[in-house]
């Protein structure tokens, strides 16, 4: 019987070796299109993720206002918008549910094209509140505008 | 008995798998394209948004590997009739990657990718064509019964999908006549 068990806790977890794709890692990175220049922006609409019900969008349009932009956060984009804000998170659990990795991206508002994009990954470990998330890679985004 | 052959078939596995390795330049490397347009123009390649695959990481594209995965795929389809690596190209072509859906867990991984890609004079700065791409790609277990050998497929497929479109788009466009 012990045999047994010893047996079946090998083979799970030779089954997680099979399915599982990774470890762990944290990182924080930005990119930004060579022919823009976020200072021009200063009217921003936050498009809301569809799939998102734990209120991320609200978050980064909060961020936004405390760095001085005006922030629109309706189903439509109005004309007078310099940029519109996609995002995609993705959260795991580990005891509890946490914001594992946040994509920020800033686009044209005619074209969709992504002028600068941020991201951060961090896992369970060195986890952070979703605020934070947003903190780390809107700070990201344009702090590498500045530099 | 058998519970020490499971063991070692196990181990043999565990130091098989270790965590993730980065995504090859060969395994994005688009050898033709068909009908493709070629431009009397050479260019310079400059990629973003790559990420350097860590120890304990999953799978990863890095810039380098992009840039030179574009480059030979560039140089196979005769798009451009160089690449140049200083200052006298008539082209520059910026390639970020945006966004990078990879699954954590599961039998079949899909990747999907979005890259923007844009082609700017390089001497006036114009900026001739600028397109956000998207590809995906599916890797199932038929390709590899490593999970993190087919995430890495699944990576280099998206990535290849995302290269061979963003020449394709390239291909159509109207440089000859300036």
């Amino acid at each position: 019987m012990k045999n047994r068990y010893r047996i079946f806790m090998h083979l799970g977890l030779l089954f997680i070796i099979f399915l599982s794709s990774g470890c762990a890692v944290n990182r924080a990175t930005a990119t930004i299109d060579p022919a823009t220049n976020l200072d021009d922006i200063r009217y921003i609409h936050v498009s809301k993720l569809e799939t998102d019900n734990r209120g991320v969008e609200v978050l980064i349009a909060n961020k936004l206002k405390q760095s001085g932009y005006i922030v629109d956060l309706g189903d439509n984009i109005p004309p007078e918008a310099d940029a519109v804000i996609t995002y995609k998170d993705k959260w795991v659990w580990d005891i509890t549910m946490y914001m594992l990795e946040l994509t920020l991206t800033v686009r044209d508002p005619e074209t969709s094209f992504p002028l600068a994009s941020g991201n951060s990954y961090h896992t369970s470990l060195s986890r952070k509140d979703p605020e934070e998330m947003v903190d780390e890679v809107i700070s990201n985004i344009f702090k590498q505008e500045k530099e | 008995m058998i519970e020490k052959r499971l063991l070692c078939v196990l181990c043999v596995v565990t130091l098989l798998s270790g965590c993730a390795s980065p995504a090859s330049k060969d395994g994005m490397v688009i050898d033709s394209i068909a009908n493709v347009q070629q431009h009397n123009k050479t260019v310079l390649i400059k990629t973003q948004g790559g990420k350097e695959t860590g120890a304990a990481d999953t799978p990863n594209i890095s810039n380098n590997s992009f840039s030179a995965a574009i480059e030979e795929s560039v140089i196979n389809s005769g798009i451009f009739t160089q690449v140049i690596h200083g200052d006298n190209s008539d082209y520059i072509l910026n390639v970020a990657i945006i966004n990078m859906s990879k699954p954590l867990f599961g039998a079949s991984f899909t990747v999907s990718m979005e890259a923007a890609w844009s082609l700017s004079d390089s001497v006036t700065k114009k900026m001739h064509w600028r397109e956000s791409i998207t590809s995906s790609h599916t890797a199932t277990m038929g390709d590899s019964m490593m999970g993190v050998k087919r995430l890495r497929l699944a990576v280099e497929g998206a990535a290849r999908e995302n290269i061979r479109l963003g020449l394709m788009a390239i291909s159509k466009l109207d440089l000859n006549s300036e």
